[in-house]
């Protein structure tokens, strides 16, 4: 039986098909509409970026792709061996540029990361409400909806178009090749084997880098 | 369906309900299990389903045991585990045996988990204790019982992934490290983040053998050679180095015994810190995605109770067994027997010729004849 990985079609696409190609490992060159792909000895699943890490920790996947900010949300119980070193970004609190800093009780934060920010105030002993956005996360404080975000950013320039500015750092965050824990064991050398090529294909991928 | 009977026939979140067949198929996995505890000759025990809550007071199962208060006004739990309750009935009602007492169970634990990944609030638990009895003996016996219930249900493709708490806690201990950077340490390496375990030590002052060994941890997985590889890292921590070799005899021995395809290494293995003094398991199989059954050494759990003595012991979850058998396709075949319908011309001539059949060992249902 091959392994099979679970991908999302969002922002580590381009990063894990890169990955893949240095590594030598094949990749689908076009998913399409088709959600199951299989391809010389692996099987390719292609789902939302957010459910990567449910569908590893259910071993409905052997091993998945997904961004740190994703693990941290969904809390899921996987290993997570290699830091992939692409897809970097960052978790930030953001609000309008010049608000003088809100009496913290009052404070609402909109997000698409309701656990990571509830989490990261709560250690703050600050108490907020937390409105659960699905996207466009960065209009809601200049439409009322909240007074500040909790979302990833990448360059910053989203936020600067909104009108927000970074007040704090809640995760730095990059693609990591996550692994069920029972196929870790279970399935150990063609596990240990797909692991030892991602690493290759990873470090390589970072001396082009660097080299360019 | 009007609101109020609506709600009337939901289930709660948490808990199952089984019906005919999958019933008499938990039922049978239940009776291989226990004859393979019975044949290791460990005694079944049937605890009370609720006990006094400071019994169960680990911190791990505190917040997530089902408490009330008692008529009395004493605070009471719905047995969120067996392990604890079996530690007191061994130091009270057991006190006059003489170790080793080795005990079995088979029943419900209720603990308030949100439903998720193999979870539920009410699990069945089919376990034994191996009270008073030393490594690597009790150790390898009570792996070796453990591997063989799995076998008996007809899993396949079965691993059981053996750690050793003493190499972290060495380690750590002689880093001097603070908890808050020990659980962030722990978090990582149990996530099997070389990356992040290293990120983890950043700036607390440990350096050198200890760091690099504290960091292999992570990748400390895999074949029996992983133990050459700890034994290697381990160098600058006697009691690290110590633990692997204990270990290691458990592995030795159960390779000799047949089971080195059925065994792992897996040193990263570190939760319930607290709990466990020695040897930590998971066993695995391909098709399931988690754990079906979990144990280890926990020598200082029954000084709780007033009567200190090593201890060893595991548990299956039965509605992962079954689950992992209905992945493999290996479920146990049911008993052959057909229904017989049985009637007859008045009530009384059918419940006789009922009762005749039945004494032939038949499986009738009572009623018309239907043929």
């Amino acid at each position: 039986m091959s392994l099979t990985v679970a991908l999302s079609k969002g922002r580590l696409l381009a990063g894990a098909e890169r990955l893949f190609s240095v590594a030598s490992l094949p990749f689908p060159d076009e998913p399409g509409r088709r959600l199951v792909v299989p391809m010389d000895g692996l099987r390719f699943l292609f789902v939302k970026d957010m459910d990567v890490p449910t569908y590893v920790e259910y071993g409905v996947a052997d091993v998945g792709i997904a961004g740190r900010d994703t693990l941290l949300e969904t809390g899921a119980d996987v290993y997570e061996p290699l830091d992939l070193g692409f897809g970097r970004c960052r978790l930030v609190v953001a609000r309008p540029r010049g608000t003088a800093s809100a009496p913290a009780a009052s404070r609402r934060v909109a997000t698409k990361y309701p656990r990571v920010a509830g989490l990261h105030f709560r250690e703050r002993g600050v108490s907020v409400e937390i409105v659960r956005l699905a996207g466009s996360v960065e209009l809601a404080p200049g439409l009322g909806l909240a007074d500040c975000i909790v979302d990833v950013v990448e360059t910053g320039r989203t936020l600067e178009e909104n009108g927000l500015e970074i007040v704090d750092e809640v995760a730095s965050s990059s693609a990591r090749l996550i692994v069920n824990r029972a196929s870790y064991h279970a399935r150990r050398d063609e596990v240990a084997r797909l692991i030892d090529r991602l690493r290759g294909g990873a470090a390589r991928a970072a001396r082009a880098e660097a080299a360019s | 369906m009007n609101g109020a009977l609506h709600r009337l026939v939901q289930v709660p979140p948490g808990v199952q309900c089984f019906v005919g067949e999958e019933a008499r198929q938990r039922r049978r996995i239940e009776e291989i299990v226990l004859s393979v505890f019975e044949g290791w000759d460990y005694e079944e025990i049937i605890p009370p389903l609720f006990d006094y809550a400071d019994v169960f007071s680990s911190p791990d199962l505190l917040s997530r045991t089902y408490s009330f208060v008692g008529r009395d006004g004493s605070l009471l739990a719905l047995r969120p585990d067996f392990t604890s309750l079996l530690a007191k009935i061994a130091a009270g009602r057991l006190a006059p045996r003489e170790p080793p007492i080795r005990l079995y169970y088979s029943g419900e634990v209720l603990r308030y988990e949100p439903p998720k990944a193999g979870r539920q609030s009410e699990l069945h638990q089919m376990g034994l204790e191996h009270l008073g009895g030393i490594p690597p003996a009790a150790d390898a016996e009570i792996l070796a019982v453990a591997g063989e219930c799995l076998e008996r249900v007809g899993a396949t493709g079965w691993v059981l992934a053996l750690g050793h708490v003493g190499v972290f806690h060495g380690l750590v201990r002689q880093a001097g490290l603070d908890p808050a950077r020990v659980e962030a340490l722990r978090e990582r390496v149990e996530a099997k983040d070389p990356a992040g375990a290293a990120a983890a030590l950043d700036g607390g002052g440990t350096s050198g053998e200890i760091r690099d060994a504290l960091v292999g941890l992570a990748s400390l997985a895999g074949r029996r050679s992983v133990l050459d590889e700890a034994r290697r890292l381990m160098k600058a921590c006697p009691e690290a180095a110590g633990a692997v070799e204990d270990l290691r005899s458990v592995v030795d021995a159960l390779a000799e015994a047949g089971l080195s395809d059925h065994v792992a290494i897996d040193l990263g293995e570190v939760r319930g810190l607290d709990y466990y003094t020695g040897l930590v398991f998971r066993a695995y199989a391909a098709g399931l995605g988690f754990e079906v059954g979990a144990g280890g050494r926990y020598d200082g759990l029954l000084a709780r109770f007033g009567r200190p003595m090593p201890a060893v012991g595991f548990m299956l979850g039965l509605d992962r067994v079954a689950l992992l058998l209905e992945r493999q396709s290996a479920v146990p075949a049911p008993a052959a027997l057909d229904v017989e319908a049985v009637g007859g011309d008045s009530l009384g001539a059918a419940l006789a010729e009922a009762r005749r059949r039945r004494a032939a060992g038949a499986r009738i249902r009572f009623g018309k004849a239907t043929r």
